[in-house]
């Protein structure tokens, strides 16, 4: 067996996979404010679900907080553990576009399932997780609300801005001059697409393309986002969940290699 | 030593040496004439971006200067800049340090600040020429200032020093590149930190035992002469007959990246979990492999020209004319010294460096070498997404299969 | 309202059919493999003298953003890895050369050599080795150094240096020769149409301003990118006659001047239009500005390719904060300025850094207020129109 524990900025996720990589268990929990806290109600959790004993269970860590994991035996970046938790999902992915909330990043997948090529965001905020919660709280939606309200949009209004203060008082603005939320709403995801669209370009567009990561469950980002690659995107069921069942193939792996 | 340590140790010497009465003249470019401020008596510190300060550049500075002068200046706010009697600042290299200068001396008029500017045009003697009567303009102006003229024999026993020192770290250099065992990268870096921080005779005599291990330690494998052949091969920069043994550690990492500060980024790298110590082979940093395999001046002839055909032999910067030929060297290094992995340095707001990524970025895909690009401030405020970015880049590196 | 609070110029079709004609003989010089595209700055006359066509990438920046096609043209640099933080010129430019079909006009057209002068920033060199990169065409760099204070010898010697092997350069690229004679018509001509071009700029010293800001932007194209040429000459003239007779008529550039006020450094050009529509419709009116004034000197009767490398190293971005400053004071008092406007463009570092400490000094030794906006010249997408607004309507509540 193997574990994956991804501990995100926004959500920690653990996955428990037997030897052939089908998952036995799965979680998903607020990180809030200490991540190793975090990882430990996960692996709670699993062993609840899964009714194991998982003490000497091989276990990879990975995300933003992976190294605050004291009883992971290795810790890998997401960029590794996202390309081969899509590619076990779905081999013949090229391309992975993982959205998460403060970070997004584009992996070329290499035909053994590891990374060949990244690419991240900087710094700043544009093009995560966090641009759209923003959006939505000047739009007085939840996060989980923006997504449908844009699809109501029939003609978006845009939103030139991509960096996320500026687009803030950007939406203030059109809200200001009347414009519709569901054409804001609309606007603000195309702002986002097009941002993603140029950090996949960067690395090249190789279709298939996959998309991971929170965001991805959002229908209104994908359809700008498959509109602004001009390419169909595939997602799987439970897209928040790759990271953390690639860390827990890569425990596998790791167990086989050690033993 | 860390990078901190590093800051801490060389703002003791220099202190030491103001308790002495040596005068102190900063300077910010990599390629600043030691050997002509030397030559006034001078002490010349390089000012390192302090990765502790709190920004307080704003009633001065907009937020898109480069980051390097905006840690500059909020030192100078804070007077946190270690002991210095002036700045030289570079001219015609970079808009940001450009107007900086101005922008200083508006705002501390007090302050003795030089200004040393370069040609940017790779125009072989004309720009010699013109070069040459800068300096001798600023090292007239640096006796009008402090009242101490130019003195041959300084001169002299500067160029000795300089070239002592360089000599011995462009061993270190080869040697790196043919057995990454025999000295750890961060251990010549902070060699170069240190006699850029103050070039004084002890960094020799420091660096003499190291290099004397190394040397034995490669005269075990029967690589002593080909280490001095590598060491000539990089100061020519003809690197087409240099041979490589074949089984050396994998991988084999490679920076580049205009002012970023080698010892900084050698510590960052060296932070993340997984990482050899053998991994870091080479660098074409302004501060690394440009500053130390600069053409030693010729001891004939008037000082300033032959400084300026020095300072002018180096490896050109991103700032200056010649892309072409910083790109076709860039492609000998990875290809004959057997590169696998280039970290490319962008740091935040820094024109040259930034407009010269993508190219160098394309220069390693053409011949196939794994990149990854590193957004950097001196502050390393995003130190976990970097180390992420060089964790990865690491793990593709290990098991990166067929794209 | 029945009139508008702006009145347009009738030489603005002559402008017009100036452009126009620009572009075609730029795409006929490019067709016969006889085209450079240069800097604003660089000293054009010798590429002119030597039947080399130019066009201006600035230039063709300022239609990107005018266009409002900022953020998608800059937007494909970043898709090949040069960052936001990059000027948005060079950007756009890089952009354009991708794709060219998405862009205006379909791009410039395709230039045989790059020829950059970087008395204007050093940013142009390395935009101009990234197109290079892209399109193979060599780059030439004229290096000018920046001055502080008088310009010494072996500084004329070094630029006269790059001159003479601009001329080898262009001779062997483009297989024509530089004669004397052609070069004294071609600076004569120049001189004498900055010259109208500088009257223009003197008569808004009058009440009412016969000019203003946006004016003076769309009228400095051809004095930019097309020197040297008997139209643009003539172009001067006729706008010239123009803002005489607005003179002598007592009408300004807008119906009713209440507020003078300098602008400082390159326009937003996907915004300027509005801003000063807007502004005009409160009597407020730019007289003078930094920027159009750039373009202005003569080619002095003695050794022409001395007098090149003078004129174009003594350019306004090429000398220190002390001359900005004194430029600006001067052109406040001259023009009788009631204050002014610095637009710190994110794209520019060279003109824009700098401006906080300039706005102190400018408002101390001139006793008017100013205020500093910040955004950008063609990235939309770095422009926050809401700040923009908020600090000037401050400035203005202070002199309304």
């Amino acid at each position: 067996m193997g574990i994956g524990l991804d501990l995100g900025s926004t959500t920690t996720k653990g996955v428990l996979v037997d030897k052939s990589g089908k998952v036995i268990a799965a979680h998903l929990i607020p990180t809030g404010a200490i991540a190793s806290k975090a990882a430990e109600t996960v692996l709670e959790e699993l062993t609840k679900l899964s009714q194991l004993e998982l003490g000497d269970v091989s276990t990879v860590s990975t995300g933003y907080g992976r190294t605050q994991v004291k009883f992971a035996h290795e810790s890998i970046t997401e960029i590794t553990c996202h390309s081969v938790g899509a590619h076990n999902l779905n081999p013949g992915i090229k391309l992975l576009i993982d959205v998460g909330g403060q970070d997004s990043k584009v992996i070329r997948i290499g035909s053994n399932g590891r990374p060949t090529d990244f690419e991240l965001n900087d710094k700043c905020s544009a093009g995560t997780g966090r641009f759209l919660e923003v959006m939505a709280r000047v739009l007085e939606v939840s996060i989980d609300e923006l997504g449908p309200l844009a699809l109501k949009s029939k003609s978006p209004c845009p939103i030139s801005s991509t960096c996320t203060v500026f687009a803030e008082s950007e939406v203030i603005g059109r809200i200001g001059s009347g414009e519709s939320p569901a054409n804001i709403a609309a606007g603000v995801h195309q702002a986002m697409a097009a941002k993603i669209s140029t950090l996949s370009r960067r690395v090249g567009i190789a279709s298939p393309i996959g998309v991971t990561g929170g965001v991805a469950r959002n229908p209104a980002f994908r359809n700008y986002l498959s509109a602004a690659l001009n390419c169909d995107l595939w997602m799987p069921e439970e897209p928040q969940l790759t990271g953390a069942l690639g860390a827990a193939i890569l425990a596998i792996a790791r167990a086989s290699d050690t033993v | 030593m860390s990078n901190a340590q590093a800051t801490e140790q060389s703002e003791r010497i220099l202190k030491q040496l103001v308790d002495k009465g040596k005068p102190i003249l900063g300077y910010v470019y990599p390629h600043t004439p030691l050997e002509i401020i030397m030559a006034h008596g001078m002490m010349p510190a390089l000012l390192f971006a302090n990765p502790t300060v709190m920004g307080s550049y704003e009633a001065s500075l907009q937020t898109f200067a480069c980051s390097f002068i905006r840690n500059m200046f909020s030192q100078r706010v804070h007077d946190q800049l270690p002991y210095v009697d002036g700045i030289v600042f570079p001219g015609n290299t970079c808009d940001s340090l450009q107007n900086l200068a101005d922008i200083w001396h508006l705002r501390f008029p007090q302050d003795k600040i030089f200004r040393l500017t370069y040609p940017a045009g790779d125009q072989g003697e004309a720009a010699v020429q013109y070069f040459a009567e800068e300096l001798r303009i600023f090292s007239n102006s640096l006796q009008d200032a402090y009242g101490s003229p130019f003195s041959d024999d300084a001169f002299r026993l500067a160029v000795d020093l300089v070239q002592r020192f360089r000599n011995a770290v462009q061993f270190l250099y080869a040697a790196r590149l043919l057995q990454p065992s025999s000295v750890p990268y961060h251990r010549i870096a902070a060699f170069v930190r240190e006699f850029h921080s103050a070039p004084l005779e002890t960094v020799v005599d420091e660096l003499r035992p190291i290099v004397n291990d190394v040397e034995r330690s490669l005269a075990e494998a029967g690589r002593v002469d080909s280490t001095k052949a590598l060491q000539h091969a990089l100061l020519e920069r003809k690197l087409e007959d240099v041979s490589l043994p074949s089984d050396l550690p994998t991988p084999r990492i490679a920076i580049v990246g205009g002012m970023t500060e080698p010892q900084a980024i050698a510590e960052l790298v060296n932070a993340v979990s997984k990482v050899s110590s053998t991994a870091i082979v080479f660098d074409l940093l302004s501060f690394g492999f440009k500053t130390i395999f600069t053409p030693m001046p010729a001891l004939e002839g008037d000082s300033f020209e032959t400084m300026a055909r020095s300072v002018l032999g180096a490896l050109l910067e991103p700032t200056q004319e010649g892309l072409p030929k910083r790109l076709e060297f860039l492609k000998d290094v990875l290809t004959h010294l057997a590169i696998d992995g280039l970290i490319v340095c962008e740091q935040s707001f820094c024109d040259p460096d930034v407009f010269e990524a993508p190219s160098l970025l394309a220069v390693a895909s053409e011949v196939g070498v794994r990149s990854v690009r590193l957004p950097v401030d001196p502050e390393f405020s995003d130190r976990a997404r970097l180390e992420g970015r060089i964790q990865s880049f690491l793990e593709t590196l290990a098991h990166g299969g067929a794209a | 309202m029945s009139e508008k609070a702006y009145r347009v110029l009738e030489s603005h079709n002559f402008l017009q059919g100036v452009m126009y004609r620009y572009m075609l003989e730029g795409h006929a010089a490019s067709e016969e493999g006889k085209l450079a595209w240069v800097t604003s700055g660089f000293p054009v006359e010798i590429p002119v003298a030597m039947d080399v066509g130019v066009s201006y990438p600035e230039q063709y920046g300022a239609i990107v953003g005018s266009e409002k096609v900022g953020p998608k043209l800059c937007g494909y640099a970043e898709e090949l890895g040069y960052s936001q933080e990059l000027c948005s010129y060079a950007r756009a430019s890089i952009g354009s050369v991708k794709y060219p079909e998405e862009s205006p006009l379909e791009g410039l057209p395709a230039p045989q050599a790059l020829l950059a002068c970087n008395n204007i920033c050093g940013t142009v060199l390395r935009w101009y080795d990234a197109i290079s990169q892209m399109i193979g065409a060599p780059v030439f760099l004229v290096d000018t150094p920046p001055l502080e204070g008088e310009q010494l010898p072996h500084h004329i010697a070094y630029v006269r240096h790059g001159l003479d092997n601009l001329v080898s350069f262009l001779s062997e690229q483009f297989g024509t020769t530089l004669k004397e004679d052609k070069l004294r018509e071609v600076t004569d001509l120049s001189t004498e149409t900055i010259g109208v071009w500088t009257q223009c700029l003197e008569a808004c010293k009058n009440k009412p301003s016969p000019l203003n800001c946006a004016d003076r932007f769309l009228a400095m194209a051809p004095v930019v990118a097309i020197r040297g040429r008997d139209y643009t000459l003539e172009y001067y003239q006729t706008l010239l006659n123009e803002v005489k007779d607005r003179v002598a008529n007592g009408l300004g550039a807008i119906r009713d001047e209440k507020v003078r006020l300098l602008w400082d450094n390159i326009p937003p050009w996907f915004r300027v239009f509005r801003i000063m529509g807007s502004l005009a419709k409160r009597g407020v009116v730019f007289p003078a500005d930094t920027y159009t004034h750039a373009w202005t000197g003569s080619f002095k009767d003695e050794d022409r390719m001395d007098s090149i490398a003078s004129m174009y190293s003594n350019v306004y971005l090429n000398k220190g904060l002390e001359a900005k400053i004194d430029k600006m004071c001067g052109l406040i008092k001259d023009y009788d300025l009631d204050g002014f406007v610095m637009f710190s463009v994110r794209s520019c570092k060279r003109y824009s850094l700098g401006q906080l400490v300039s706005k102190e000094l400018v408002s101390e030794r001139t006793g008017v207020p100013g205020v500093v906006i910040e955004g950008d010249m063609v990235d939309s997408r770095l422009q926050n129109d809401a700040q923009v607004e908020t600090r000037l309507d401050a400035l203005l509540e202070m002199l309304l």
